[in-house]
């Protein structure tokens, strides 16, 4: 078991509901998830792109845009405390302090005319209390630490004159500045190369240890996934489909949609397929929801009962793996790699 | 090698940007974005592209559609060298060579349907003058992309991500080109969309003969589409090969250490995996380490790395690697 009894959870986010109002309909961009973090634990989101994952996290922080995006029901527990009932003067403090966000578009978090330097050395002086030269020593330092080289140079650079791998190191530079409880990453690694990929998880691992920030990671990478979370939730459509410890999720996923992700991808460990083995189909429209299970119009496994109820999340072993899916008791016969080569 | 001329050569290309100096303060210098890169695409061939972020890669294909003019160096694209043409020169040439962005949200315009964004280069170039066949060749590269011919109606902000991608890659096959320019085509799409936007990209190739020059980040994912891979490092490339061998017996130490960061979709294979963490900053393009630009991080580096650029050199049939222990 993943949740011993001593391990206090960090953040709680029980029957979160975001939705937004559009003008063809309500987006149910986040419709009655609850998930949580322990304390120095790293916990991942995947999904299908537009399912709720990045809305999930600015819900957390209380950045939905409005007025359009609403927090319509649920809490977030965060030390114990229903952040979605702070003041906006006590939700900048958390922002800025408690819980670390990397964005996934950086260029739209950053500000283009500040220079890098004073975005970084802006959340010191504010929330540390630096004074302006030690929080530029600082912002040198922190860019130096996510491998920007020349710290000292790039601090007078603007965002635009940095590649997109940069603007990203950037951003985390920014989320680990306060030294957070949580930091939420949101994308963190797409736009990096691997071995900066690489150096960065494990950097934000080794801090996670040390100073025992807990994370959450939203990725659509599965092998980071795999090697940095300890626990996974997948999400469809706005829900939460799947979760379970990495270990158990990778080795036998019990919801279709978990298995068609682990399908789809080229593997280095394996001899090239000719072909690659896609989930077909696209992402449904979260204003029209079929029916029953959202996943029915893309899977293999449908019978007649999955067009017409929904499946409740449930629990398919002892030890915390809960899936969504009626006919998850006859996954466990299906192999996860396609035996095609 | 084959006998036909490559229908792309680029030959020693150098692009250098000037930075700093201005207003804002810091000291003035010149980042050496690509710093002579020599590279042959066949007709039909994918290239992969791959290296560290900020090494030049996306700079490499600008210089190519003459989106950026290279500070020297030859594009020599069916023999003709881009670089000395104009303008209006260019003009018959950029139907030839298209180019797919990373990220589809930013590359379409949000004021035009689908079926406008792709009946443009139609008009543009005067390759369908009439309405009506206009309309049909829209209606056509929407299947070819997988979409429906009601998709034409929508406005990017309706579409999906995946979506938007496969109008993006609908409008680079308007104009038939020869070679596409594909810079970071999936990364920015969920997984399983992925899959099926390489299959497709492969689909194409194979129905239309295209040419690829396919610029990513995921190794995995670039050894599924490509027949050569080159990989980059600070504006220059350290390792150029076939496939198979690039993946198989890498030898320059920078491929070894990107192949190994690789995570690998598997728990319980990565908690037990040995993996090369370069350490090390990563060098400025604006301050290159003398001698093997790589030789600050380098595993396995020697006095001589320090002194000695090394030349990218013949290591093996087709196989070329810039590192004097290779
Ligand atoms: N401002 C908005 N107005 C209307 N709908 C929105 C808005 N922001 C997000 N949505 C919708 O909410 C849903 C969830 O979006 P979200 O950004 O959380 O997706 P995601 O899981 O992060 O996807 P990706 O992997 O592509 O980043 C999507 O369907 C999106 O279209
Ligand atoms: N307009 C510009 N002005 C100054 N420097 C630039 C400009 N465009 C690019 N550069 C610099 O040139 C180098 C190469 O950038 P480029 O975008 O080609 O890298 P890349 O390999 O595509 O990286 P990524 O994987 O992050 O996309 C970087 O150091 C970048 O900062
Ligand atoms: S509930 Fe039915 S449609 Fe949904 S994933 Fe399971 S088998 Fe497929
Ligand atoms: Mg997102
Ligand atoms: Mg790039």
């Amino acid at each position: 078991m993943l949740h011993s009894a001593g391990v206090s959870t960090l953040l709680s986010v029980e029957n979160l509901q975001t939705h937004f109002v559009t003008r063809s309909g309500v987006v149910r961009a986040v419709d009655d998830v609850s998930w949580d973090v322990e304390e120095g634990e790293t916990v991942a989101l995947v999904g299908e792109s537009g399912c709720g994952k990045s809305v999930s996290a600015l819900s957390i922080m209380r950045l939905v845009a409005g007025p359009a995006g609403r927090i319509v029901g649920g809490r977030v527990l965060f030390k114990g405390r229903d952040i979605l009932k702070l003041s906006e003067e006590e939700m900048r403090r958390v922002r800025g302090r408690e819980i670390g966000m990397v964005f996934q578009e950086p260029m739209t978090s950053l500000n283009p005319v500040l220079s890098i330097g004073r975005q970084l050395t802006e959340g010191l002086e504010i929330h540390l209390g630096m004074t302006p030269a030690d929080a530029r020593r600082r912002a040198a330092e922190l860019l130096g630490m996510v491998g920007i080289p020349d710290p000292e140079r790039r601090l007078a650079q603007y965002p635009h004159q940095f590649s997109g791998g940069m603007r990203q190191r950037m951003m985390i530079a920014m989320a680990l500045a306060c030294k957070p409880s949580l930091i939420l990453a949101d994308e963190p690694t797409t736009a990096l190369d691997v071995t900066i990929q690489a150096q960065i998880l494990e950097l934000m691992k080794d801090l996670s240890r040390r100073f025992g920030v807990a994370m959450l990671i939203i990725t659509h990478n599965l092998g980071v996934v795999a090697r940095y979370a300890d626990r996974v939730n997948v999400m469809y459509a706005g829900r939460i489909i799947e979760r379970g410890s990495a270990r158990e999720l990778y080795a036998r996923p019990r919801h279709p949609y978990t298995l068609g992700l682990l399908r789809s991808v080229p593997r280095l460990d394996e001899p090239r397929r000719a072909r690659l083995d896609p989930i077909e189909g696209q992402p449904p429209d979260l204003t029209r929801l079929p029916p029953g299970c959202a996943f029915t119009p893309r899977c293999a496994f449908s019978v007649a009962r999955c067009g017409v109820e929904s499946p409740p999340l449930a629990a398919v072993d002892q030890g915390g793996h809960v899936s969504a899916c009626w006919e998850a008791a006859h996954l466990d016969r299906v192999p996860v790699r396609s035996a095609a080569t | 090698m084959k006998e036909d001329a490559p229908l792309l050569e680029v030959r020693n290309l150098v692009k250098h940007f000037h930075v700093g100096g201005g207003l804002f303060g810091g000291r003035a210098g010149v980042v050496r974005a690509v710093d002579g890169v020599s590279f042959a695409i066949r007709r039909g061939e994918t290239l992969g592209l791959v290296g560290e972020s900020g090494c030049g890669k996306t700079t490499v294909g600008r210089c190519l559609l003459q989106l950026e003019r290279p500070t020297s160096g030859q594009v020599l694209f069916e023999g003709r060298d881009l670089t000395t043409l104009d303008e209006d020169e260019l003009r018959p040439i950029r139907r030839r060579v298209q180019v797919i962005f990373q990220d589809p949200y930013s590359s379409l315009n949000p004021r035009m349907t689908v079926g406008q964004i792709l009946a443009e280069p139609l008009m543009v170039h005067d390759i369908v003058t009439d309405r009506e066949r206009r309309g049909q060749r829209v209606r056509e590269l929407l299947s070819h992309v997988g979409l429906l011919a009601q998709h034409a109606h929508r406005y990017p902000h309706q579409l999906s991500g995946g979506q938007r991608q496969r109008v993006g890659i609908a409008r680079a096959l308007a104009v038939e080109p020869a070679l596409i320019v594909c810079d970071e085509p999936v990364s920015a799409l969920d997984v399983s969309i992925q899959a099926q936007i390489i299959n497709l990209l492969e689909d194409l190739q194979a129905g239309f003969g295209l040419t690829y020059l396919f610029v990513a980040h995921d190794l995995s994912v670039v050894r599924h589409i490509s027949d050569r891979v080159a990989v980059m490092y600070l504006g220059k490339i350290v390792e150029i090969t076939d496939r198979k061998s690039l993946y198989d017996v890498p030898r320059h130490p920078y491929t070894k250490a990107l192949l190994s960061a690789v995570p690998i979709p598997d728990p319980a294979l990565e908690g037990q995996r040995e993996r090369v963490v370069l350490g090390g900053e990563v060098p400025s393009p604006l301050n290159p380490p003398a001698g093997c630009a790589f030789h600050p991080r380098c595993p396995i580096a020697i006095d001589r790395c320090r002194a000695e650029g090394p030349e990218l050199r013949e290591i093996g049939p087709g196989h070329r690697a810039a590192c004097i222990l290779a």
